[in-house]
Formats: C-alpha cells, sequence, structure tokens
C-alpha cells in the first residue's frame, strides 16, 4: 500500500471509529425517521366530523353533496399529479384536471372515482401506488340524544358537549369540528368545537346563499331551470398546462436529487472540514508530525488526508442517500412520492458524471481550504479566527443563491454564480435538474477544474512549508509569500 | 563507507542562519554524538538529513544517497518533540511507521510484537495512547523509530523527559544497535550521555563546526591539568603554564592545581621531577570531562 494510502486509512480509521462519526452518520436518518413518526403518530387527523339538523329536509343534502364533489375535486387533482408524475392519461381523459368544473367532477364520480380512473390509467409496475386524499370531512348523523325538531337553542345546548370530544365516525373517532342547524325559516344555526374551519363554514354558507338565489330567482319569474343554470353559469376560462413532465412542478421534482446533492456537498464539507482541521491541530500540536514527515513527503501527507477525509465525507454522504433510497423504495410517504419520480428524472447518460464531477471538485476546493487553515492554526481558537470568514464567505452565499435558483433557476444570480468557481459546484449542482446548457457544463466545469487544480498548488505550498512552524499564523502578506514560494 | 555525509550546508531562515557551512561525516557502524547547546543547529541538521528541510547551499549524503523518502526503509528517527497519535493502540503506532517505511503488514507487525515485549509494552499492546503514562508514549515513540531494525537511527534529544531506569533501557538500546553493525547518531546537550555513549562526536556552536572526532581528541582539546603534593612551588617546572595552590601547608607539604602548556605531556613532567629531585608526594593527572570541553570550545554562550 502507498504512503498516500496509509495516511488516507490511518485518518478514515480512526474517524469512523469515534462515537461523534458514529452519531453523525445516525443523526440524520434517525431525525427523518423520527421526525416522520413524530408526524405520523401527535399529527392530529386531518379528518373531522360534522352533523347537520335539517328538518325541513332539502337543505342538508345539498350541502353534503357539496362537501362531496369538493372531495372528489381534490381526489381528482390528485390523481392528476400521480399521471404527471409517471407520465399516465389524466384520470378523466383530458388534461383539466387541475381546473374541473361540477360537471367533470360528476363525471368522474360516475366512472368510479379514483378506483376506476386508476383502471384506465394502467399504471406501470414500478410506479408508487396511488394514495386516496382523507377526506377533509365527514358527515355523521346527529347523535339520538340531540333533539332536532325543538329548535335551534334546544339543538345548540344538546350539541355542545359532543363539539369538545370526538365522535364516532365510519372512519373511527374524529373531532366533531362543526354542528349545523337548518331551520325551515331565519338565518342557518352554526356551532365549532373553536377550531375554525372556515373551509367547510364556507361551503355550508356558499351552498346555502346558492340555495336562497334560487329561491329568489324563481321567487321573480325565473323558471327553475333557467334559474339552475344562472347559478351553474362560470366565466369560461382556458387553462394552458404544460404537457406532462413539463412545467413547474415537474421542474421541482427534476431538481429534487441535484438540490439535494448541493446541501449534502455543504453538509459533508462542513463535518468533514471540522474533522479535518481538528486532526491536523492535533498533529501539530502534538509533534508527531516531524516522525510522520521523515518517512512521508509533505505532498503525500496532504494528498493522504484529503483522500481519507474524503471517504470519510462519502461514507456519510453514502449512508444518507442510502437511507434516502431505502426510504423511496421501501417505505411509501413523502419521502418516496418525491424521490422516486426525481430519480427516475435522472436518465440523460451525462448527468450522474457530471453530477459527480461537481460534487468532487466541490469537496475537494473546500477540503482543501480546512486543512490549510489546520495546519496554519496551533489551536482551535487560532482556526476560528480564519474559519469564520471562510465558512461565512461559502455559507450565506450558497444558501441566498439556492432559494434564488428554487424561484428560478435560470435567473440572473444562479447564473453568474455559476461561473464563480467557489460557488459552481453549488450553483451547478442546483441548476443541473431545471436544464443548463452544454456550454455553461463545460465552460464552468472547465474553470473549476483550473481553480482546484491552482489551490491545490498554492494551497499546497503553504501546507507544506506551515506543518513544522510555530508560533503566531502567518499575517496575509507572509501567507500570500508562502503561497507564491516554490 | 560512510553513513552520513555533509559538505558545505548552509540553511537560513530569513536573516538567521541556523547552520553556516556545516561539514562532517559520520563513519558507518558505531554512535555519533551530535553536541550542541539550545540553538546550536542541532535539530535543523537531522531535519534536513532526513529531507524534511532543504538546505540553501551545500551537499548532503546519507547511506551514500541523496536525503529523500526512499531512505525511509533503512533509517529510524526519535524527533525531539515527542507526540503520537492520542487514540491509536500502542501495537497499531508502531505497525503504521513500520508500514510508512516500506514494511510489509506481517513484517510490521512481527517486529512491533517484539519490540513491545522488548520495552516492557506487551500489557499495554491493545491501549490507546491517551491512557499511557509519557513514561511509555516514549517507549512506543522508540519502537516506532526501530520497527524497521533501520541501518541508520537519528534520536533528537532522546533522554529527555525520560526517567534514569528508562535512560539506561535506551542506553542499552543505543550501545546494541551499535554492536549489531547500525549506525546510531544522536544529539545531545547533555554531555554526559555523549561521554558514556558516543564513540566519535562533533560539537556545534551558532550552526558552525567547532570540533570534530573522538572522546580522546576531543579531551586532548584542553590543556592537561594536574593536582600535585609537593614542598616548593612547580609553577618554575619546565612546562608548567601555571600552579596555583589549593590549600594550606601541612609540615611542608602543599597541593598544587597544575595546567601544563599545550602540547606538553604529564609524562615527561613526572620524569623531571624524578630525575631533578623535585620532592612530589602525589601526582594525580586530571582528565577533564566533555562538559569541560565543551565549555573550553564553546565557552558560556554556547548554551
Amino acid at each position: 500500500m502507498n504512503r498516500i494510502l496509509l495516511v488516507a486509512r490511518r485518518d478514515f480509521l480512526q474517524i469512523v471509529s469515534t462515537r461523534a462519526f458514529k452519531i453523525t452518520l445516525l443523526i440524520v436518518p434517525l431525525m427523518l425517521g423520527l421526525v416522520s413518526l413524530g408526524n405520523a403518530l401527535l399529527r392530529p387527523p386531518s379528518t373531522v366530523a360534522f352533523v347537520m339538523a335539517d328538518p325541513g329536509g332539502r337543505v342538508a343534502p345539498v350541502i353534503a353533496h357539496r362537501v362531496e364533489l369538493d372531495y372528489q375535486r381534490q381526489v381528482m387533482r390528485d390523481l392528476s399529479d400521480y399521471a404527471a408524475r409517471w407520465k399516465l392519461p389524466p384520470p378523466i381523459g383530458d388534461q383539466a384536471g387541475y381546473r374541473t368544473d361540477d360537471a367533470a367532477v360528476e363525471r368522474f364520480i360516475a366512472q368510479g372515482g379514483a378506483g376506476g380512473a386508476l383502471a384506465r390509467m394502467h399504471p406501470p409496475a414500478g410506479a408508487g401506488a396511488f394514495k386516496l386524499p382523507p377526506p377533509p370531512y365527514l358527515r355523521v348523523a346527529v347523535p339520538a340524544d340531540v333533539p332536532v325538531d325543538r329548535g335551534a337553542e334546544a339543538f345548540g345546548r344538546a350539541i355542545a358537549p359532543y363539539l369538545a370530544n370526538d365522535i364516532e365516525t365510519e372512519q373511527g373517532k374524529r373531532p366533531l369540528a362543526v354542528a349545523v342547524y337548518i331551520p325551515a325559516r331565519g338565518p342557518l344555526r352554526l356551532w365549532s368545537n373553536g377550531r375554525n374551519d372556515n373551509g367547510l363554514i364556507d361551503t355550508i354558507q356558499q351552498e346555502r346563499t346558492r340555495l336562497l338565489r334560487m329561491a329568489l330567482l324563481t321567487a321573480n319569474g325565473v323558471s327553475s331551470a333557467a334559474a339552475a343554470q344562472i347559478e351553474k353559469l362560470e366565466a369560461p376560462v382556458a387553462v394552458s398546462a404544460p404537457p406532462a413532465g413539463s412545467g413547474r412542478s415537474q421542474l421541482m421534482v427534476r431538481s429534487f436529487v441535484p438540490l439535494a446533492l448541493a446541501y449534502l456537498l455543504l453538509t459533508a464539507v462542513l463535518i468533514t472540514g471540522g474533522m479535518m482541521l481538528q486532526g491536523v491541530i492535533e498533529e501539530r500540536s502534538n509533534r508527531l508530525l516531524e516522525a510522520v514527515l521523515a518517512c512521508v513527503e509533505p505532498r503525500e501527507f496532504m494528498v493522504g488526508k484529503l483522500v481519507g477525509l474524503g471517504a470519510v465525507g462519502l461514507t456519510i454522504v453514502a449512508a444518507w442517500i442510502g437511507c434516502a433510497l431505502l426510504a423511496a423504495f421501501f417505505i411509501d410517504g413523502a419521502i418516496a412520492n418525491y424521490l422516486q419520480p426525481s430519480l427516475a428524472a435522472l436518465n440523460q447518460p451525462w448527468m450522474i458524471p457530471v453530477l459527480a464531477f461537481y460534487f468532487f471538485c466541490g469537496y475537494l476546493m473546500l477540503a482543501m481550504l480546512y486543512l490549510t487553515i489546520g495546519s496554519l492554526s496551533n489551536s482551535m481558537q487560532d482556526a476560528q479566527a480564519y474559519l469564520m470568514p471562510v465558512t461565512m464567505a461559502v455559507l450565506l452565499p450558497v444558501m441566498l443563491m439556492v432559494s434564488a435558483i428554487i424561484r428560478n433557476p435560470s435567473g440572473l444570480l444562479p447564473r453568474v454564480m455559476s461561473w464563480i468557481p467557489l460557488y459552481t459546484p453549488f450553483a451547478m449542482l442546483a441548476r443541473l435538474g431545471s436544464g443548463v446548457t452544454l456550454v455553461e457544463i463545460l465552460g464552468t466545469g472547465l474553470l473549476l477544474a483550473i481553480f482546484v487544480s491552482l489551490e491545490l498548488l498554492l494551497l499546497g505550498r503553504v501546507f507544506r512549508a506551515s506543518l513544522l512552524n510555530t508560533g503566531q499564523p502567518p499575517k496575509l502578506g507572509a501567507f500570500l509569500k508562502l503561497m507564491l514560494d516554490r | 563507507m560512510t553513513a552520513v555525509v555533509l559538505d558545505g550546508v548552509v540553511k537560513r531562515f530569513g536573516d538567521f542562519t541556523a547552520v553556516d557551512g556545516l561539514s562532517f561525516s559520520v563513519p558507518e557502524g558505531g554512535v555519533f554524538g551530535f553536541l550542541g547547546g539550545n540553538g546550536a543547529g542541532k535539530t535543523t541538521s537531522v531535519r534536513m538529513m532526513l529531507d524534511i528541510l532543504r538546505p540553501d547551499s551545500g551537499s548532503i549524503a546519507i547511506l551514500g544517497r541523496a536525503p529523500s523518502r526512499a531512505n525511509a526503509p533503512q533509517l529510524g528517527f526519535l524527533p525531539e518533540e515527542r507526540g503520537l497519535y492520542r487514540l491509536m493502540t500502542v501495537t497499531d503506532t508502531v505497525v503504521y511507521f513500520g508500514r510508512l517505511k516500506g514494511m510489509t503488514a506481517a513484517d510490521a507487525v512481527r517486529s512491533a510484537g517484539a519490540l513491545i515485549e522488548r520495552l516492557g509494552l506487551s500489557q499495554w499492546a491493545r491501549t490507546t495512547i491517551d491512557k499511557l503514562s509519557k513514561g511509555m508514549s516514549q517507549k512506543v515513540q522508540l519502537a516506532a523509530a526501530l520497527v524497521n531494525a533501520p541501518r541508520l537511527l537519528i534520536l533528537d534529544e532522546p533522554f529527555s523527559g525520560l526517567d534514569p531506569v528508562n535512560q539506561g533501557v535506551l542506553e542499552e538500546i543505543v550501545l546494541e544497535m551499535a554492536r549489531g553493525g547500525s549506525t546510531v547518531i544522536f544529539s545531545t546537550h547533555v554531555m554526559q550521555h555523549a561521554e558514556r555513549l558516543s564513540d566519535r562526536l562533533l560539537l556545534l556552536a551558532h550552526g558552525r563546526k567547532v570540533f570534530e572526532g573522538t572522546q580522546a581528541e576531543a579531551r586532548a582539546q584542553l590543556p592537561p591539568r594536574l593536582r600535585l603534593t609537593a614542598r616548593a612551588d612547580p609553577a618554575q617546572l619546565p612546562g608548567v603554564a601555571s600552579a596555583v595552590a589549593a590549600g594550606m601547608a601541612e609540615n611542608g607539604w602543599r597541593e598544587w592545581d597544575v595546567t601544563l602548556a599545550p602540547g606538553r605531556a604529564p609524562a615527561d613532567l613526572l620524569q623531571h621531577c624524578t630525575a631533578s629531585g623535585f620532592a612530589l608526594r602525589s601526582f594525580d593527572l586530571y582528565r577533564p570531562s566533555l562538559h569541560d570541553v565543551f565549555l573550553h570550545l564553546v565557552g558560556g554562550g554556547g548554551r
């Protein structure tokens, strides 16, 4: 085994055997798992129950139908998303899943709802299963001990205890959110459990208003059919949506893996950079470098450290990616919903090597900065003086840029930063999913490779000259001189 | 064959000249003492021999080759500044250095095991360095220097920080290495160690060579000194540079500290006293120590 690999192996083994490394390795999957578990266990159920007392028996069925139509509209939207992700035909035979009128929803229900649509869509074996959204509102029968024929006040008094608790529904116990009393005449009465559920209240109010308008129209001599037609009237809107596989939602899906890689790069560099820094400072303050340097060239020592600590970083990243893939392919949920199509979007043969190139160069570039800081510092306190400005110079623009990329990947800021080598890996990784030109890839890649090579050469000189130095770290002038000294 | 040759070596750090035109050679086999006060240029010279530093001018040959890491398989080095990887075990540390010096894993493990046993560290072989005492850590570092059975062993201030027992162990190892045909160079500013161990020595002051040769040659640098007990003042005897009364007269006899002129032998003086009837009750030859030689050659400024 050559000396570079021996140095790399020693550094790698020393770090992976520490408790801190094991905690680092587990912390992200553990946190994600805990958050998911916490969400699943502690999140209040999204479905709430409501009761309606309608002694006249005319309004409640209309409101219940409206609630059902709204829910089925949501099912259609989710099915449209699902179809777009897996490149399937739309759920009702056209592309209007995002904006459907009542007639389309009625047709969807008549054709078997979600079950019928899925049967027509023929999802391939690799596609994730479609998960029905939970209905937001479930109507339950008025409890037997609540009178419906003794007026609103009596109904309100009797229903009040039920509003404070859960009530039995077809999906198990759910909070009773709203109770409605619809008198034959006069205002509709509504009691809520205090958690304002405006969606349901608005729906009820809109339906009630619609019925009143129709009644007014017919009272004014308009035929029932014409009144109904007037009520259903909506200004025609032609919606042009991007074809399946493109558009903003698809852009986000395709960008998910590259964006995640940009964040992973940042996190891995910050974690292993800290370890690298600590390692070099320990070697310097322990005075053991002289014995090592009697056997190993400073250049070999530097490269060995970059390789060893790089392996540590890659191990962390690989473990996290492994957990994400596990979640994507074996666990249903939000992560799987995003990751599966995002991974499937990496279907260009050049994508993986280009991602790997930017990731590798980014890692090398920042790791070398940390290594040099370590070689200049006698203690972590010394290192902080260099570390803070360097970390800020990297971190803040990158965070700013990533949010700019999410808004518009081809905006001026991301495009400009793609050509600044310090930010190229982050900018290009984050933008790759949104489509960048070949010129940008080749140009920024070449510039980055030149920059990293120069960095290794110049900072390598500083590293070599500083290893055995004692005393105060060099000032800027001395630092520049070290870089230029052959 | 010579183990080490330095020829006109100069090393400067900015305006400071650490090593100034240094030339000397170390024959293969034996123990070579590299003596000098603090800041004399010993460590800088050692670092140049190991290619950790490069000379500004002059040339260096180590075992017949220019200094480089290619020599590492034949070199052992114990630096003055000691340190080890705190979280590595004793065995792993010694094996690691063996492998850095080009040993195979199996050879390094075998040699490390033998050395660890020899140095009384077997009980701590799987212990991490941070749990060892300072003395034990120093033994581990010595094992790391010896693991490849080096042809040339360079020890920079090897005795500093060691208790007398471990100093004895180290001296024994140094002598054993030399008996086995290795060359041992050790730098020190403690003359007693050099006196006990070195066959030849080099004395440095301010980066320059002050003396190179055997211990006897070093002592010959000082004018011979005697202590005589005589009735008369020996100052007038031929070859005597000075004579100082060392005590009160007792029954007419008095002790005198006598310094001979350079190049004059004590035996000649004794022969003259006997032949001329100069009354002597005692004639003791004072053997100068390396410490005396050092002070004589370097003076107080060399420390």
